[in-house]
């Protein structure tokens, strides 16, 4: 496990090391989304170099790349205008999608098609090579200590305070976005497009949402990232998932918790200051979810309903409660079958592979019973299934009123009370 | 008898003779043919000869899955004659374009689906192999024509398509057709001596598209490194593939010229495997321009990294 996360790992922090620092400054100045916009712009530059006859994959490419969105930049540098009539997030989206399209149709001409385009925006963060690692390491750390020199501007720029003078906005503005183009172009290479706007935005906005100061900000945004990846990665090899989208969708749970917590918090303070009352509007809102569960189980038994599938699987006797005891006992043979053939499914199965690798050796003949044999049991296991569903089908048809109306009369009522103003 | 055969021969080589010279040929219009794929476009182009015009909806180097068609192959579609596709769910975009089309869209016996004329791999439904990793493919791999064998049935059909369209040049295709098959056949000679030494070699492959090359040439497909197109391999199934393959010693990856090259240099790197790129499909690199180039280029290229890593 160390040896085939050790380098994505390394990867990760250094992403962090300047993604979370650059997020710090796209929050204050409200461009979320110029990250995807040049990003894109990038993207749009390696479909140029195909079309030159360059491989996606080699220096020119990259050049070309790195020239686009440092172009792209410039442009939304120039369009940072003091009380524009649009707000600039306009302006980034447009950027965004009209260079997708003209990726599209650059694509359309060039030789190599967009596979590699496809590829290069999804990234590969698990089979990063140590000669990338070090790139990026001595890039990002180039362009941190160019933001370290000229601080005092940057941060007056993104952050308030001081008003610098018009053409002298422009020229820092201008280099922000090229160095942020740089970062941008290099790190989607490594990353890919999503995991680089998770890096971006999310430990920054976690750190914006604890604490206050820049400096504690950048520090803490730095201890979620790193922290967060790790995370991100230990469960890609745990729970056996494509690594880039685990870490991202990392990143989402960690916001999610944190908004959570902090949602707590306060509430917790609301009911110190005011008493239990201040749960109110909370309460009603998941009394009407609740009627509205049972609403739908009354109008459509047949849709899925995903809520009552997870309690039928932690409690087993909700559905069992609807079902005729001769239903119950062919659900009981039907669940053992299931698992019986899931078992010994898997044991061929993993017979199947060791004949593929040749640990271990079959004829031909009863290799071919063996693959025979599996989709007739896989077949057999199938119809167990339709047995287990047709089951759950009767007994939603039974819940429908027995569980639907208490339901939601439940959560009506308990809406309609919860939601009266309190006298 | 013999006599008789050889006359019917030697007049089917002067018709096409005569097709061949533009002045001696009858001044039928070409049949407009649209292919949904190079492959395809090749096959009818060696059927059919100067009797046919051939284009191909997909590029060799793209998606195949996903293709955005553009007006002017509406127009095509419209206009052909024939409709040629590899059907299963290998273009899943079709549909729509000819449900724009409406009537006028190629049917019926204008459209021809060639995984009908062939027997199919892999057929087991998703549904059976929901404990297995997910498929693209639903209904059978569809990269039938990787398996040069196949071409005999799919020429059949395209011959006995176009033999409908234009009764009065079915010789002629047939012809054409045993002249293809006969080049066909000295190529699997070929192919087959080439291969024959590494009879029963496993590989391992990125995506699910050797599995009918691989089962003609008596290679064993170990393991695909992509299951899935476009969604990289978890760092757990990545980690066990490695150690299998090298435990198993298998030491060549095969790999599209589309796939992304460092998973490629990653596994090949960590596995000590040598990867070597075939083309799937004709006229996706210079050296495979048509249907035979493609299984001579495809081979050799095989044969070798078969050889090295020996």
């Amino acid at each position: 496990m160390i040896e085939l996360l050790a380098l994505p790992f390394l990867a990760c922090l250094l992403l962090t090391g300047i993604h979370a620092y650059l997020g710090l400054h796209v929050l204050a100045r409200g461009v979320i989304f110029v990250d995807l916009a040049l990003a894109q712009v990038a993207a749009l530059g390696i479909t140029v170099a195909l079309l030159a006859g360059h491989p996606p994959a080699s220096a020119a490419a990259y050049w070309y790349a790195l020239a686009f969105a440092i172009g792209g930049g410039l442009l939304l540098a120039l369009t940072r205008v003091r009380r524009a009539p649009i707000p600039q997030e306009a302006i980034i989206g447009v950027v965004y999608a009209v260079s997708a399209s003209l990726t599209v149709l650059v694509v359309d001409r060039a030789p190599q098609g967009g596979e590699r385009i496809k590829q290069l925006l999804v990234g590969s963060i698990l089979t990063v090579t140590g000669g990338e690692v070090i790139t990026l390491a001595l890039l990002y750390g180039a362009v941190g200590a160019a933001h370290w020199l000229v601080r005092r501007p940057m941060l007056a720029l993104s952050f308030g305070g001081r008003d610098l003078g018009g053409p002298r906005v422009l020229a820092w503005d201008a280099l922000f976005y090229a160095s942020f183009a740089v970062v941008v172009t290099s790190s989607v290479r490594v990353a890919g497009v999503l995991l680089v706007f998770a890096f971006l935005v999310v430990p920054a906005a976690m750190a914006a949402l604890l604490v206050r100061g820049l400096t504690r900000r950048l520090l803490l945004g730095w201890l979620t990232g790193a922290a967060v990846s790790a995370a991100g990665l230990v469960a890609s090899y745990r729970w056996d998932l494509p690594t880039g989208a685990a870490i991202v969708s990392a990143f989402g749970g960690a916001l999610a918790l944190t908004a959570a917590a902090l949602g707590g918090r306060a509430s917790a303070r609301a009911v110190r200051a005011r008493g239990p009352g201040a749960l109110r509007p909370g309460a009603a809102a998941l009394a009407a979810l609740v009627g509205l569960a049972g609403l739908l189980l009354i109008l459509v038994p047949a849709m899925d309903h995903l809520w009552l599938d997870a309690v039928e699987h932690t409690a087993p006797v909700v559905q069992e409660a609807f079902l005729t005891p001769g239903e119950r006992a062919v659900r009981r043979d039907a669940l053992q079958a299931v698992a019986r053939g899931e078992t010994q499914l898997a044991e061929l199965r993993a017979l199947q592979q060791d004949v593929q690798w040749g640990t271990r050796t079959l004829d031909a003949e009863r290799q071919e019973r063996l693959r025979q044999f599996l989709a007739g049991r896989g077949e057999l296991t199938a119809g167990d299934r339709l047995v287990l569903r047709t089951l759950r089908g009767k007994a939603r048809e039974r819940q429908r009123y027995w569980l639907g109306v208490p339901l939601l009369a439940l959560g009506a009522g308990g809406a309609l009370v919860l939601a009266r103003r309190p006298r | 008898m013999i006599r008789a055969g050889a006359a019917a021969l030697a007049l089917a080589s002067l018709v096409v003779l005569a097709a061949g010279g533009a002045a001696a040929a009858p001044p039928a219009a070409p049949l407009a043919v649209v292919a949904t794929s190079r492959d395809l476009q090749a096959l009818v182009e060696a059927v059919g000869g100067g009797r046919v015009v051939v284009d191909s909806l997909a590029s060799p180097q793209q998606d195949p899955h996903a293709i955005e068609i553009k007006p002017a192959q509406l127009a095509l579609l419209r206009s052909a004659a024939l409709l040629v596709r590899v059907g299963l769910d290998h273009e899943p975009w079709l549909g729509r374009a000819l449900a724009t089309l409406g009537p006028a869209a190629p049917g019926g016996t204008r459209d021809l689906d060639l995984s009908r004329t062939v027997a199919l791999l892999q057929t087991e439904t998703p549904r059976l192999r929901a404990e297995a990793a997910p498929h693209a493919h639903g209904f059978g791999n569809p990269h039938y024509w990787l398996d040069p064998e196949n071409a005999r049935a799919m020429t059949a059909a395209i011959a006995a398509a176009l033999g409908r369209l234009a009764p009065t040049a079915r010789d002629e295709f047939d012809a054409r057709r045993r002249h293809f098959l006969e080049r066909l056949d000295a190529g699997l000679l070929r192919w087959r001596a080439a291969l024959t030494p590494y009879h029963g070699a496993r590989v391992v492959t990125l995506h699910d598209t050797w599995t009918y090359f691989a089962a003609r040439f008596g290679l064993t497909i170990a393991a695909t490194v992509e299951p899935t197109p476009g969604v990289p391999p978890s760092p757990a199934a990545l980690g066990a593939l490695v150690t299998r393959m090298r435990t198993a010693g298998v030491r060549v990856l095969i790999a599209e010229p589309f796939a992304d090259p460092s998973l490629v240099h990653a596994v090949a790197a960590r596995s000590g495997a040598r990867a070597v790129i075939l083309v799937p499909s004709v006229g996706g690199e210079p050296g495979a321009e048509d249907y035979l180039a493609l299984f001579d280029l495809n081979v050799a290229r095989l044969a070798a990294a078969l050889e090295a890593a020996r």
